[in-house]
């Protein structure tokens, strides 16, 4: 939980893919993490369905972890850490 | 000259509506043709074709407009070029395949090494009706093969690893199929929706979902045609190297039950998919193959 807090008061970068699909959701994302440090935090807004599905485990293949997952109605919130 | 229409299509001669004009099939492994097959490839089609190769909807490819006065000539050169034509009529055909966990990042199984397994084993082998497989590498099944006769779908079953887990709910909202919620703050899998494919140990971030055990399910009893219907699972976690066994008791059990001009999806439908089940569970290999009879019989005695 501490590390949830940390993340939510030191997000680096925000990106709202809520109007794109796949597969630029995934692009969009890797770009904007590129720009980050690793250990910087991005915020991204996803819908529901097939991007909250492939998103995690496109950014897990890619290094990077998943702080938080928090549903905002019917979209979601993630806290990715940028990895090595 | 006298034309065996019958001998022709076994060697992948496939009569047009033309006169003396046939198609030629090649056989294709997991729809991987190698580029110097594709350069004899082409140059087949400009030497005795019209110069176009057309791809079948199983991954192979064929020469159309052969004239039969070139079927010796042609012949000797695609055993000088190395390539191998395809079959038809009642043999099993052409094994296909998706490119599977080699390359695709959903991929769980081999599926291109055990198609070329169960190629080398089972091409061309006569059966009661043609008999097509098809291998996926994982649950999307993008190599269709519950259509086929028989199918292989790369599956993985997960399991909790609760030291780990941080309850914070990823998994839940990732699985495709609702299968796991968030009770007591842990998350709870329920088996009978859990669609194998995985999704929630690609995505748990602190790898607290982990592979229980990994393999093929096996579908047998699809096919398309003017009945389609889709096969139904036989088997579960096969492993990469009990493909050939289960394709081996499946035909068994198909050579055994089947009436005529049954493919195995009619002998399915006829028989019930449990009656055909508890056939294949009485297949036992030992040194030599015993039939499902044979293993009746000696229970019986």
């Amino acid at each position: 939980m501490r590390r949830v807090k940390l993340a939510e008061d030191h997000i680096n970068a925000k990106l709202d893919i809520t109007s794109e699909v796949c597969p630029i959701t995934f692009v969009k994302t890797k770009l904007k993490l590129e720009q980050l440090k690793t250990g910087e935090i991005l915020e991204v807004i996803l819908n529901d369905g097939e991007p909250i599905q492939n998103m995690p485990r496109s950014v897990k293949g890619e290094g990077h972890k998943i702080v938080l997952v928090e549903q905002l109605g019917d979209k979601y919130r993630l806290l990715i850490e940028k990895g090595e | 000259m006298t034309v065996d229409y019958n001998e022709l299509k076994k060697g992948g001669f496939l009569k047009q509506k033309q006169k003396d004009t046939f198609i030629v099939r090649f056989r294709s492994i997991a729809g991987n043709l190698t580029s110097e097959q594709l350069r004899k490839l082409a140059e087949l089609a400009d030497e005795y074709g019209r110069g176009y190769v057309h791809v079948t909807t199983r991954q192979g490819a064929e020469i159309p407009w052969v004239n039969i006065k070139d079927y010796n000539n042609m012949k000797k050169d695609i055993q000088d070029f190395g390539l191998t034509t395809g079959t038809c009529g009642p043999r099993i055909r052409t094994v296909v395949a998706c490119p599977g966990s080699e390359v695709c990042h959903y991929g769980l199984m081999n599926s291109k090494e055990s198609a070329i397994e169960l190629d080398k084993v089972f091409f061309g082998r006569s059966v009661p009706m043609k008999t097509k497989i098809g291998v996926s590498g994982c649950p999307n099944s993008c190599a269709k093969p519950q259509e086929n006769d028989i199918g292989f779908v790369g599956a993985i079953e997960p399991i909790l690893d609760g030291e780990k887990c941080i309850a914070c709910g990823l998994c839940e909202k990732v699985c495709p199929n609702k299968a796991i919620s968030l009770a007591e703050s842990k998350p709870v899998l329920d088996k009978s929706r859990c669609l194998l494919e995985g999704n929630c140990i690609s995505s748990c971030p602190v790898d607290a979902w982990q592979e229980k055990r990994r393999g093929y399910l096996l579908y047998a009893g699809g096919k398309i045609g003017r009945k389609p219907r889709l096969g139904a699972v036989i088997g579960e976690l096969i492993p990469e190297d009990g493909v050939t066994d289960a394709v081996e008791k499946v035909l068994q059990v198909f050579e055994r039950l089947s009436q005529q001009g049954e493919r195995i999806a009619d002998t399915i439908s006829r028989v019930g998919t449990e009656t055909f089940k508890e056939e294949m569970n009485l297949v036992q290999f030992e040194n030599n193959i015993v039939t499902a009879e044979a293993v009746r019989q000696s229970e019986a005695g």
